[in-house]
């Protein structure tokens, strides 16, 4: 039977799954300082219902990553880049650490100019006298030639604990984001490691002996424990992910579709192409960086349960911000909970405190004689219309991006929902007022409450690979797996969609995420540019990318999905 | 993070799926790098700086501004109404402030397109700033627009184009015809009797480096923009004076591009030409885009960069000057146009054209009436190796009641006589774009 873990950001859901279904769940408050005490007593809520013995793979999302970097308790990070010509990458500096030497790789993967070797020792040493433990390594186009970034590593193996190198993490272009993520990845790697360690003494302490323990990423899908370890920046913002792979699982879902997830501070919007949950173009941003690991393509705004109204004559506002809970459970300030109470829609904590809580409200805006009934109403209405603004904005976004193609452009698949499915604390209260906003048919799942560790539980490995070969150097790269080589004049893209596909499929196996070998495997991009110089043809640009994207194996699906 | 001081919008669209031939270099692989370096340097990260797609522009939005014969779908494919509508994009974001600035950075080109069309010259259908002006002139009203065109190829289409529009100052910096195609774009090409000096032309010599075009922005492109006062600035942004251009014999480097982008301070740019797809583009491309931005575009320069091997010689800083000095007075004090005669109140000139894309040869006689209250109705008698006699007719912006009717007798008439294959109508006062096959 699958287990999932999903530690939230006020609720650490827990979830069994067998055959046939949910077997047993668990619902605790997160603990912030103590995540693992937060795990540990979910599996202890699971394991004193079905016992260890039942549980075959453990799959669990945890904000520990996160929390490090947006806390700012992280390691420091010496990062040694090479820029060569461009923006000054200075503009990408990421701590005090942070030294650029000498070197140069071109747009087809060149050296232009040799990396300075002796200037980064120099630099290595200064920073261990100054206690510096990890360490990055990102030159610009290494994804196109990454010997000065392994020549680097050279230099810090044995000087090091952990070396981050730039072309490890993807092989899509993006300098800032490289330095950022591998900068991440290693800034965090001490403190994830001992979490990774702590949460394996613990499961082998509940008896609980699973085939593989595998973390949640942001792209909704997982990867194994193990790999996690040296990939942990993989593991950032897996939030939103949860609850989207949920609804996959328990609904269905094969058309267009929007999925809205109504929490306490935010309302999360994540939309679907014919069954498939979108994903960032480049990468997801963290403490206002931009980095390459991959994500959800999600959207979020300040509407949630909590969210703070504000009353003016001109209008009733709910949000953005969140300023405590709502006044019905001893909030300092009247929220959207407090007005769902008031209009009778719920009925939460003390409606008398929502009803005064309103009524002290209304009368700040003397002008306008309003009563507590009017001002709930039009805080709703404000809340609903918020969401089904930022959802049109949303899909209009979506169907604008750019496209390289006159057949993309002219042919392009426009993405047009067909439903709404509503997740999340306040969404039964909500839905009928949603209904009445959207033109879409509004799906409120039954088992919303736990669909978020369902996700968890029930997402398969997920992996992606860019593969970029220049046949008139005889160069060939697939970075993700450091892979090099060079590559005769005749390879065909046929060939290349074929290796990227077997490269991945042999990695996953590797790694122990093959799921036997059934993950499907898709072609997201493949194009093949012929290369002509002084007018005569002289080789093949050729730019693979494959993914296996996030799902829900189908017999999984059987197990836990219901009518929506 | 770095964040535009001007805020820019880039619609970045390069055709990955069309060529003209496979070894041409309008080919799929021609925007390949410049994508590549500018995804790399994390141009679209930048806050302020936003990917735009291109508008598909429409058979009317071409016909609003050419004589194609024997029509728009004729001589056009979808890559140039993308082409077009990717200009027009940028516009629109300028003009309704969504940004201050835009760079269509977008594949065919169009300045050798000229009013007439009856095929491809020097690698365009249609010409894209002219679709993209005068769309905007159709939805924003009257607008006095300045186009620098900095390609190294003279301009001869949109200058065509423009030859009569007193409200359209263009100038042109290119390499001296003698020594280029299309072998025009002379200082004594100055437009025509109801708009002399609003066409401008900077022949420079091969071999011209930044300095060169540095010293010709400033004392010559700079003065005339002050003098006409335009409401929008727009740089025709070819990239072949680049010292690493395999069809031409500049000296042009990145650095100078960013600077010149800089001193010219234009509104929006439109790619045109442009051919070391590798050694130059990247970078030209990269430094435009930081450059309109207002970020420092110091550390873009090309790998192995030697200014000294490049610089001009003393010579021809000497003939530049001279050039400059000779155009700007020339500019200033235009006296007749160079070419044309006056036959009953009507100004006409005769041109024979070639289009050495589709190798096709035009006869043309071009009319413009000397109208005392407006800029006067245009006629253009044309006929080609592809199609019999044609006729263009055109009530400019701003056309009085008389020149109005006139292009409708005209238009009309040359129905009635049989004279004419394919005959066209272009109303601008009445909005209205006709044609006619007899």
């Amino acid at each position: 039977m699958l287990l999932g873990i999903d530690v939230g950001g006020t609720h650490t859901d827990a979830v069994l799954i067998g055959p046939g279904g949910v077997v047993a769940c668990a619902k605790l408050r997160t603990n912030h300082d103590d995540l693992l005490a937060s795990i540990r007593e979910a599996l202890a809520g699971i394991v004193a219902v079905a016992g260890p013995g039942a549980v075959t793979r453990l799959n669990l999302s945890t904000t520990l990553s996160t929390n490090a970097i947006v806390e700012g308790t992280a390691d420091p990070v010496g990062v040694l880049v090479s820029g060569g010509p461009g923006i000054d990458p200075e503009a990408y500096r990421m701590g005090r650490f942070y030294h650029v030497l000498p070197g140069a790789i071109d747009h087809r993967g060149r050296e232009t100019a040799p990396i300075d070797l002796d200037a980064a020792r120099e630099v290595i040493a200064g920073w261990q006298a100054a206690g510096v433990a990890v360490h990055a390594a990102v030159t610009k186009f290494s994804t196109r030639h990454p010997d000065q970034e392994l020549a680097l590593k050279a230099l810090l193996d044995g000087r090091s604990d952990h070396v981050s190198l730039g072309h490890a993490f993807s092989g899509r272009l993006g300098f800032g984001r490289r330095i950022a993520t591998a900068c991440l990845n290693s800034a965090v790697w001490r403190v994830y490691n001992r979490f990774c360690d702590a949460v394996e003494r613990s499961v082998a302490e509940l008896g609980i002996a699973p085939d593989v323990i595998n973390v949640l990423k942001a792209d909704g899908g997982t990867m194994p424990l193990a790999v996690s370890r040296s990939h942990p920046v993989q593991s950032i913002l897996s939030g939103p992910a949860a609850s989207v792979m949920g609804i996959i699982a328990v609904c269905d879902i094969t058309e267009d579709s929007i999925i809205l997830d109504v929490g306490g501070t935010t309302t999360d919007i994540a939309v679907f192409a014919a069954g498939a949950p979108l994903i960032e173009n480049e990468g997801i941003a963290i403490a206002g960086r931009p980095t390459l690991v991959r994500a959800l393509r999600t959207r979020s705004i300040g509407v949630g349960g909590d969210s703070a109204i504000t009353v003016s004559c001109e209008a009733v506002r709910v949000g953005p911000r969140r300023l405590g809970p709502p006044m019905a459970l001893g909030g300092p300030v009247p929220t959207l909970v407090d007005a769902l109470n008031v209009q009778n829609v719920i009925a939460v904590g003390d409606p008398r405190a929502s009803y005064e809580g309103l009524a002290a409200a209304a009368a700040t805006a003397t002008a306008c004689h309003f009563d507590p009934g009017e001002v709930a109403e039009a805080a709703i209405l404000n809340a609903v219309n918020q969401i089904r603004e930022e959802v049109a904005a949303f899909v209009r976004e979506i169907n604008d991006r750019p496209v390289y193609t006159i057949f993309e452009l002219l042919e392009g698949r426009q993405v047009r929902p067909t439903r709404v499915y509503v997740m999340g604390g306040p969404a039964m209260a909500l839905s009928a007022l949603l209904q009445d906003a959207f033109s879409e048919e509004v799906v409120v799942p039954e088992s919303f409450a736990v669909a978020n560790a369902i996700g968890a539980a029930l997402a398969r490995p997920t992996f992606s690979v860019e593969l970029f070969a220049d046949t008139a150097a005889g160069r060939l790269t697939i970075p993700a797996l450091g892979i090099a080589r060079p590559v005769a004049d005749n390879y065909s893209p046929a060939a290349a969609e074929g290796e990227a596909a077997t490269r991945l499929r042999e990695y996953l196996a590797a790694i122990g995420a093959g799921d036997n070998g059934d993950a499907p495997i898709e072609t997201v991009e493949l194009s093949s540019f012929p290369m002509v110089e002084g007018g005569e043809l002289v080789g093949h640009n050729i730019r693979v990318a494959c993914q296996v994207r996030p799902g829900v194996p189908e017999a999984w699906k059987k197990a836990v999905s219901q009518p929506c | 993070m770095l964040k535009a001081r001007n805020s820019l919008g880039i619609v970045f669209f390069p055709a990955f799926d069309w060529a003209i031939s496979p070894t041409h270099p309008e080919r799929q692989e021609r925007l390949l790098y410049t994508q590549d370096q500018l995804r790399e340097e994390g141009v679209f990260d930048i806050a302020g700086i936003t990917e735009l797609k291109p508008d598909l522009a429409t058979e009317t939005d071409v016909a609003r501004v050419h004589f194609c014969f024997p029509d728009v779908a004729a001589v056009t494919t979808s890559s140039h109404m993308i082409s077009a509508g990717g200009a027009i994009r940028a516009a629109r974001t300028v003009l309704e402030k969504e940004a201050k600035k835009a760079f269509a950075l977008v594949r065919p080109p169009g300045h050798h397109a000229m009013k007439v069309v009856h095929g491809a010259r020097g690698f365009c259908n249609i010409n894209i700033e002219a679709v993209m002006i005068e769309w905007l002139r159709e939805h924003f009203g009257p607008l006095r627009v300045a186009i620098v065109d900095t390609d190294c190829h003279h301009g001869d289409g949109t200058q065509d184009v423009y030859w009569h529009d007193p409200d359209t100052l263009f100038i042109s910096l290119h390499q001296d015809g003698r020594t280029l195609y299309p072998g025009t774009g002379y200082p004594y090409e100055l437009g025509g009797p109801r708009a002399l000096g609003k066409t401008v032309n900077i022949p420079l010599p091969p071999g011209t480096s930044d300095e060169g075009f540095l010293f010709t922005m400033r004392e010559v492109v700079a003065p005339l923009l002050e003098d006409f006062k335009p409401d929008l600035v727009v740089n025709s942004a070819g990239q072949d004076n680049h010292f690493s251009d395999p069809i031409t014999d500049m000296a042009f480097s990145a650095q100078g591009y960013a600077r010149l982008t800089e001193l010219l301070n234009a509104d929006i740019a439109v790619l045109e030409g442009g051919y070391a797809i590798q050694g130059a583009l990247p970078y030209v491309n990269l430094g435009l885009v930081l450059s309109m931005a207002g970020l420092d575009y110091s550390h873009v320069r090309e790998p192995g960069f030697n200014p000294e091997a490049v610089r001009q010689s003393a010579k021809v800083t000497g003939y530049i000057e001279e050039v400059c000095r000779d155009t700007l007075k020339l500019a200033r004090n235009p006296k007749a146009p160079d070419k044309g005669e006056i036959v009953a109140g009507w100004f006409t000139r005769r041109k024979t054209l070639y289009y050495d894309t589709d190798a096709i040869t035009e006869y043309q006689t071009e009319s413009v009436r000397m109208c005392d209250h407006c800029r006067g109705v245009l006629k253009f008698e044309t006929e080609s190796t592809r199609n019999p006699l044609c006729l263009g007719v055109e009530a400019p912006i701003g056309a009085c009641e008389h020149c109005v009717s006139e292009a409708y007798r005209l238009y009309e008439s040359g129905q009635i006589k049989g004279e004419y294959r394919h005959l066209q109508l272009i109303d601008r006062v009445g909005k209205n774009y006709a044609s006619y096959t007899g």
